[in-house]
């Protein structure tokens, strides 16, 4: 039924008030002598048709409204059928504008706020951060560390830890790289995930080497056919026999938001990394932790404070730097994607919004031009007896109706377009998962958003019609020139609002798009072409260090030994990949400043590694062959590192305490880009790979000429060694480095798109309505030109008003976007918030695109044969 | 739907008499939907039948414009029954129905009279 819950109610009390009536009816007859049965069938014959009567009296249940909005729609309805060029245009706009906001809705919905699919309550859930607050810290805290906090709070209701990683599935034809984590035994209770198959980690089983693992849901569906019996099965990871004690439900992918995780197993499941399970200060685990209900996050940190301001009495050595504990909410975690989600879409949403104002002041703006050729109908309806309420309803339902058809088209539209955030990610070695989500969260933002786009459609004209007099209308209508005044103030109004809200699109976009410029001409400090990358899993596939060692000088040999290979060298890490290393290093002599972190950057790489890569060596040397194991530790410092630890002193001879082993400075790097173009400079050590080899085995080839071209060769010289080596990212460096202006890509992207809109909206908006206005007063010009007006006049005439309007426009919208541009300042590079080029050519653009729009309307007028015009009217 | 049709326009050629003949009823005190009508058909001798397809469907429309306020009581015989009480508003509108009442019937009045005085004369 039509009527909703309350409707049942309602029908059963009828009921029992009509059974009322007759059994007072038959109660009166029997009084006065009747006999039950005669009495019963002579009150309901009285009583007539007990259906029908139920049936006109629930027609008067608020059935009235319900018509009055089913008149109010199909008259709308029938409106937007009788102009189907303004129906058209102003939905498609308005479905434009609203996908906008719900494609970056959608996208932030994917991330940002479902931190962790699959987990309970993820809005109780925080991510611990120690030491001085960073963008993309490392993993902060050790085991032992971990466990104290997580017994010794009084805040949380649980504290979980994980370390994330890669390893090689291997038993199969070729061995395979999976994205692997380590985690504490309580890891899924925390985060109130179920198994779908066994069972999870028992407490007991935490610390101790228990050779278990649990399957992610897509890996037992991909690679195990979802085989029903796996739990019980064994499998080799990397060379060793794990067992499978369950697997994880579909779609829970880990803890990092943003990464995906295909298997976990406990911290220590094979008891060989007895070493970091033991030792306070290998800080290696990421840690969350669910609030207990009714505990705030200032309370929780604390908390946590207190009990970390013990241990770093107690240990006071493997505790130096700055330890304060600061928690930030799942949404804008520093670890995994949303630290950088939270720094962009929230501004592109922002963005949006404005896009779908400019695009209702522009629908109004037609709206409000065909309300004037509509008065006379509305002045009709009124003077029969229609009150302004009721044409207030008409007119808002008007723009509601608009507006939910382009809420549909948006709805459509989007479920397309939130999957097309996973486009920007380029080719990486991490296990990004990042969409957009299309759910009821983004359904509701965008009939919410449609909703209220429609009401500000409607909203003025409907403000207008309430108080235009309807005999006055009647009237004046044939010498109503523009409207009346106070229209021509609205429609004024809304033009300079369009030219308002467009000009700080423009010059955010302007900003953006020289940002993504200034990112691409700025020079790193290294060589990005003419280089290639290969990844060696030596580390996950099982090798013992002896052979690896072997199978890496194999590799420098072969690949060296390749046509068109100019330099190979072995590293683990590549620059600007978003990846980054940190280590506590202790330089010799250094009294660091109380809460001085002494993490630093820091990467393996091996002999020739420099010059592969064109950094310049400023004094000393590059690691040689001859630094091998048996020889003395030697190590390389960038710049900024030899200022930060020995200002003003040779750097070269100096000694570094790292990994517990004194190491000598051998030489002075220059300094170069590690993650951004942007970032300001941090110290970077570099370690010798032969002396301390890392942990991943990266080989680096300078190529002579196009290093896509050499892809297939140094995969085959690899796998010449033994076939059984896991190669994979063999990318160009140029390729790998687009990592790290995916931000700018985004940005500039969606902030080109929407200025794009922005400029068109304005454009057209400002046309219609001059163009309009001067059809209105054709007869005027008509007169004056009789009169002996020039066309000059006329073209002046016309064009005075629109650039009156233009000008108005440009100058708020300045105060505004150089208001606006502050919250973009962080996202800039090598250009400032109000750089005058970008202002000065912005508002040039947009004025003389307004101009253009002014002077189409104005030379039609000016060609008007006088005698015509004044005929017209 | 041909009989649901006849009672909708015996409503409309009652309502306003109708509303104002059951404001009028329950200005003596709260009374159930049978109550009213024994009411109405005491109080005019016999003349006003009131149907009940037009009587709920009325009230229920006066309940909802808020002349009328509804309760669940237990009658004097022991019936539970709904009982309706004119409110503040109802009041207000009975007065000017009232009003409207007067003026119809005494235009109606003096039309007739002077028709009857002329086909006299």
């Amino acid at each position: 039924m039509k009527w909703g819950f309350g409707f049942l109610r309602r029908k059963r009390e009828l009921q029992e008030e009509i059974d009322a009536h007759l059994q007072m009816a038959i109660a009166d007859r029997v009084e006065r002598g009747e006999t039950a049965e005669k009495a019963r069938q002579a009150a309901s014959r009285e009583f007539g048709n007990i259906l029908l009567v139920q049936d006109v009296t629930r027609d008067m249940w608020g059935q009235a409204w319900l018509e009055q909005l089913g008149r109010d729609i199909g008259y709308a309805l029938r409106q937007l059928r009788k102009s189907p060029g303004f129906t058209i245009t102003a939905t498609a706009m308005l479905a434009v504008a609203i996908c906008a906001n719900s494609t970056i809705f959608s996208w932030i919905d994917g991330t940002m706020l479902r931190p962790i699919p699959g987990a309970r309550d993820t809005g109780d859930l925080v991510t611990l951060q120690r030491g001085e607050r960073n963008f993309s810290p490392t993993p902060p805290f050790s085991y032992i560390d971990y466990r104290d906090l997580r017994d010794q709070n009084h805040t949380f209701a649980g504290m979980l830890a994980y370390h994330n990683d890669w390893i090689a599935l291997t038993g199969g034809a070729q061995p395979e790289r999976v994205y692997i984590a380590n985690v504490s035994a309580n890891f899924f209770n925390v985060l109130g995930i179920k198994p779908v198959l066994g069972r999870f980690f028992l407490p007991d089983e935490e610390s101790r080497a228990v050779p278990n693992v649990i399957l992610g849901y897509s890996l037992w569906k991909t690679r195990y056919a979802k085989d029903p019996q796996i739990v019980g099965k064994s499998i080799e990871v990397s060379r060793h026999p794990l067992t499978v004690i369950g697997v994880a439900p579909e779609g829970f992918v880990g803890a990092a938001p943003g990464l995906r995780d295909d298997l976990w197993v406990t911290l220590d499941p094979l008891g060989n990394d007895v070493w970091r399970m033991t030792h306070r200060d290998s800080d290696w685990l990421i840690v969350i932790g669910r609030l207990r209900p009714g505990v705030s996050r200032g309370q929780a940190a604390q908390d946590l404070d207190t009990v970390m301001h013990h241990l770093v009495v107690a240990y006071p050595d493997q505790h130096l730097g700055d330890n304060r504990i600061t928690l930030d909410p799942m949404w804008r975690s520093p670890f995994g994607a949303n630290g950088y989600m939270a720094a962009t879409l929230p501004i592109l949403l922002a963005f949006a919004a404005v896009v779908l104002l400019l695009t209702c002041a522009n629908v109004a703006t037609l709206t409000l031009v065909r309300f004037v050729s509509r008065r006379r109908e509305l002045a009709i309806r009124q003077s029969l007896g229609a009150n302004r309420m009721q044409l207030v309803r008409q007119m808002m339902t008007e723009g509601v109706a608009l507006s939910s058809i382009a809420g549909g088209m948006a709805l459509v539209l989007t479920s397309w377009t939130s999957k097309t955030f996973a486009w920007f990610f380029p080719a990486n070695a991490a296990p990004l998962v990042l969409n957009g989500t299309m759910d009821h969260r983004v359904m509701i933002g965008i009939a919410v958003s449609s909703l209220l786009a429609g009401m500000l459609c409607g909203a003025l004209p409907a403000w207008r019609s309430s108080h235009a007099p309807a005999n006055e209308v009647l009237k004046a209508e044939s010498a109503s020139v523009s409207g009346g005044s106070r229209n021509r103030k609205l429609l004024n109004g809304l033009v300079v609002a369009q030219i308002a809200l467009s000009l700080p699109l423009l010059l955010c976009s302007g900003l953006f798009l020289r940002t993504l410029r200034n990112l691409a001409d700025a020079n790193p400090g290294f060589e990005q072409d003419h280089v290639l990358t290969a990844s060696v899993g030596l580390n996950i596939a099982g090798y013992s260090n002896d052979e690896a060692q072997l199978i890496r000088h194999k590799i420098l040999d072969r690949v060296s030994a390749l046509p068109g290979v100019e330099v190979a060298a072995l590293t683990d890490w590549i620059p600007m990949t978003l990846i980054q290393k940190r280590n506590d290093a202790y330089p010799e002599g250094y009294v660091p400043r109380p809460h001085e972190s002494l993490l630093v950057e820091n990467a393996e790489v091996g002999p020739r590694y420099f010059e592969s890569l064109h950094i310049p060596i400023l004094e000393g040397r590059e690691f040689t062959l001859n630094d091998d194991e048996k020889a003395p530790r030697v190590i390389i410092v960038d710049q900024t590192a030899a200022r930060h630890y020995w200002p003003g002193q040779d750097p070269l001879g100096k000694r570094l305490r790292v990994w517990g082993s004194l190491h000598t400075v051998v030489g002075v790097a220059k300094n170069s880009t590690h993650t951004f173009v942007n970032e300001s400079p941090e110290p970077m050590v570099y370690i010798n790979y032969l002396q301390h080899p890392g942990y991943e085995t990266m080989v680096q080839v300078k190529t002579a000429g196009n290093p896509v071209d050499m892809e297939p060769s140094v995969e085959q010289a690899i796998h010449g060694i033994d076939a059984r080596l896991p190669v994979f990212d063999v990318r160009s460096m140029r390729e790998s480095t687009q990592m790290a202006s995916t931000f700018a890509v985004i940005e500039s992207t969606l902030a080109g798109m929407f200025a794009l809109i922005g400029l068109v909206l304005a454009v057209t908006g400002i046309y219609g309505v001059v163009a309009y206005r001067t059809q209105m007063r054709t007869h005027e010009i008509g007169i004056r030109m009789a009169l002996g007006a020039s066309r000059v006049d006329v073209l002046r005439l016309v064009l005075s008003q629109g650039l009156w309007l233009t000008g108005i426009g440009l100058a708020l919208g300045l105060a505004f976007a150089l208001g606006l541009t502050r919250i973009i300042v962080r996202l800039l590079y090598g250009i400032g918030a109000n750089d005058p080029i970008i202002v000065v050519s912005v508002v040039m653009l947009l004025g003389a695109m307004s101009l253009a729009a002014c002077y189409l309307p104005a030379h039609r007028a000016m060609r008007r044969n006088p005698v015509t015009a004044i005929r017209e009217l | 739907m041909g009989e649901k049709d006849q009672y909708k326009n015996r409503i409309e050629l009652l309502q306003g008499t109708l509303d104002m003949l059951i404001l009028q009823t329950l200005q003596w005190g709260p009374q159930h939907g049978y109550g009213i009508v024994q009411a109405l058909r005491l109080r005019s001798g016999d003349v006003l039948q009131v149907e009940t397809g037009s009587l709920y469907p009325a009230l229920h429309r006066l309940e909802r414009q808020d002349w009328v306020q509804s309760e669940w009581k237990q009658s004097e015989s022991k019936q539970r029954a709904r009982y309706y009480r004119i409110t503040a508003k109802g009041k207000k509108q009975l007065a000017s129905d009232l009003g409207r009442w007067e003026r119809i019937v005494e235009a109606v009045g003096s039309v007739m009279y002077v028709k009857l005085k002329e086909s006299e004369s």
